[in-house]
């Protein structure tokens, strides 16, 4: 990914149907997506620097988890969780734009 | 399903005010240590220490909270729609589901028939009769996992009281929700189920063409979790590290989605595999169609511990009363005394259980109270 870091703020949504091998895509909460029982994992970012991660939950709705995100060099995110959280983690953006975010796997 | 990868450079991060987390770990701690009772309690059922006093079936009460858009007229689905519920729901919970003859045969002795039924409610909090159904037009266009469904100030509809009835509320719900629930323990405004309308009953907005979730059984699997019911896979990820604490489930690695076909075998779990077919998989509707004996015993737990009130709270007939006063007796699937008792124990426990946590609290801050 060439330029400046990817605007990735806003609510997005794990389109996994689109999933290639190398990267899973992820489309704007409000897209119409196909029902779903499984529930899909969710990345909010906002521009303030706060960041939730969704992730599916026991009681079939998704779990958050609240930390913070910052863009990196070529592409990556750096994302933090406050202590007991989560370990700190990276996501490679490999493209963000027409409302499709796709992350490497 | 595969997520990114993430890899965890050292780092370190505090953000948030201390009230803030203050009111979170609070929260935090009473819903666990209050899980963490009824956890003890279903496992004393599991291992046998413990056994159900139950000796008939268990009405639940239900009020249905129908909450549709004002520009959206098909979200006020029709009685015939909710009704359609109920039809599946005294079915799946009784083991009288027409697809139960589907069970693989070396699962067929582990059917349980939980002997739990529902209706709507006849009588409102206030004693009024009812038809059990609330129905809510608000300007939501719809409602995601947050609970906002569960509040009128949130364009929602108010809860009736959790220890009398089930709320079910039934909405448009955003993300591809199909629905969610609350584990006993929650605070009681937020007790219940939560099912889109499109996933809710057989008929009207649940027969839509290509709908793989038309034949109810997201309520089943809501109400499975409201009854202390966990995932089979045990919400792991596929790390086979953590089973659902029901023996006569296979463990299983993840969840299983749309029509598996028979074994699927994972987790070393063969020849026979996952019991997919379980109602607390995540298979279309047409593949799930059993509880289990093991799972009876969570269910029962929790009906006689957390959720006892239920079984207090039964209303006697009219006809009945003059008959059961006669007679001197009451219910008939549990005697008095032992409903006295598992309320008693449930009330005892939760108040120590919230003076450990306060107690926890003040020594943390140095804060005396009197």
């Amino acid at each position: 990914m060439s330029g400046g870091p990817p605007d990735v703020v806003g609510a997005w949504l794990h389109s996994y149907e689109e999933d290639t091998e190398t990267a899973a895509v992820y489309r704007p909460a409000d897209h119409p997506f196909r029902p779903s029982r499984r529930p899909r994992r969710g990345l909010e970012f906002r521009a303030d620097g706060t960041f939730t991660d969704l992730r599916p939950g026991p009681d079939d709705r998704p779990r958050e988890v609240a930390g913070r995100w910052r863009s990196e060099e070529d592409g990556r995110l750096r994302i933090t969780f406050p202590a007991g959280d989560g370990a700190p983690s990276d996501l490679s953006v490999i493209s963000c734009a027409d409302g499709v975010l796709t992350i490497a796997k | 399903m595969t997520e990114p990868t993430l890899s965890p450079p050292p780092a370190r991060d505090l953000c948030g005010t201390m009230l803030v987390h203050r009111r979170l770990l609070n929260e935090s701690m009473s819903y666990r240590s209050q899980r963490a009772v009824i956890e003890n309690r279903a496992l004393q059922y599991e291992i046998g220490r413990l056994s159900s006093a139950r000796r008939g079936p268990v009405t639940i009460p239900v009020v249905v909270h129908v909450v549709a858009n004002r520009d959206h007229p098909e979200q006020n689905i029709d009685e015939e729609q909710i009704h359609s519920q109920f039809t599946v729901l005294n079915q799946d919970f009784r083991a009288a589901n027409p697809d139960v003859s589907k069970v693989p045969d070396v699962w067929k002795h582990l059917v349980a028939d939980t002997g739990v039924e529902f209706r709507l409610a006849t009588r409102d909090p206030n004693g009024e009769p009812t038809d059990g159904i609330v129905r809510v037009v608000t300007d939501r266009s719809g409602f995601d996992h947050r609970d906002g469904v569960k509040s009128s100030r949130t364009g929602g509809s108010d809860p009736w009281p959790s220890d009398r009835y089930l709320n079910m509320w039934v909405c448009q719900l955003t993300g591809s929700l199909l629905g969610y629930a609350a584990f006993p323990g929650q605070p009681p405004h937020l007790d219940g189920v939560v099912i889109g309308h499109s996933f809710f009953g057989t008929t009207g907005t649940a027969a839509a063409p290509g709908n793989p979730f038309n034949g109810g059984r997201t309520t089943t699997h809501e109400i499975g979790h409201w009854l202390n019911l966990f995932h089979i896979w045990g919400d792991d990820d596929g790390a086979c590290s953590s089973d659902d604490k029901v023996a006569d489930t296979p463990n299983q690695a993840d969840a299983n989605t749309g029509m598996p076909t028979f074994p699927h075998v994972t987790c070393d779990n063969g020849p026979n595999g996952d019991m997919f077919m379980n109602y607390m998989d995540y298979t279309d509707d047409a593949g799930m169609y059993m509880f289990t004996k093991g799972q009876l015993a969570r269910i029962n737990a929790c009906l006689e511990g957390p959720r006892a009130s239920f079984l207090a709270a039964r209303p006697i007939p009219e006809a009945a009363r003059t008959d059961t006063a006669r007679r001197g007796g009451g219910r008939d699937s549990v005697p008095d005394g032992e409903v006295e008792r598992l309320l008693h124990d449930s009330e005892r426990l939760t108040t120590e259980v919230l003076n450990d946590i306060r107690a926890a609290l003040d020594t943390v801050t140095g804060h005396s109270r009197g």
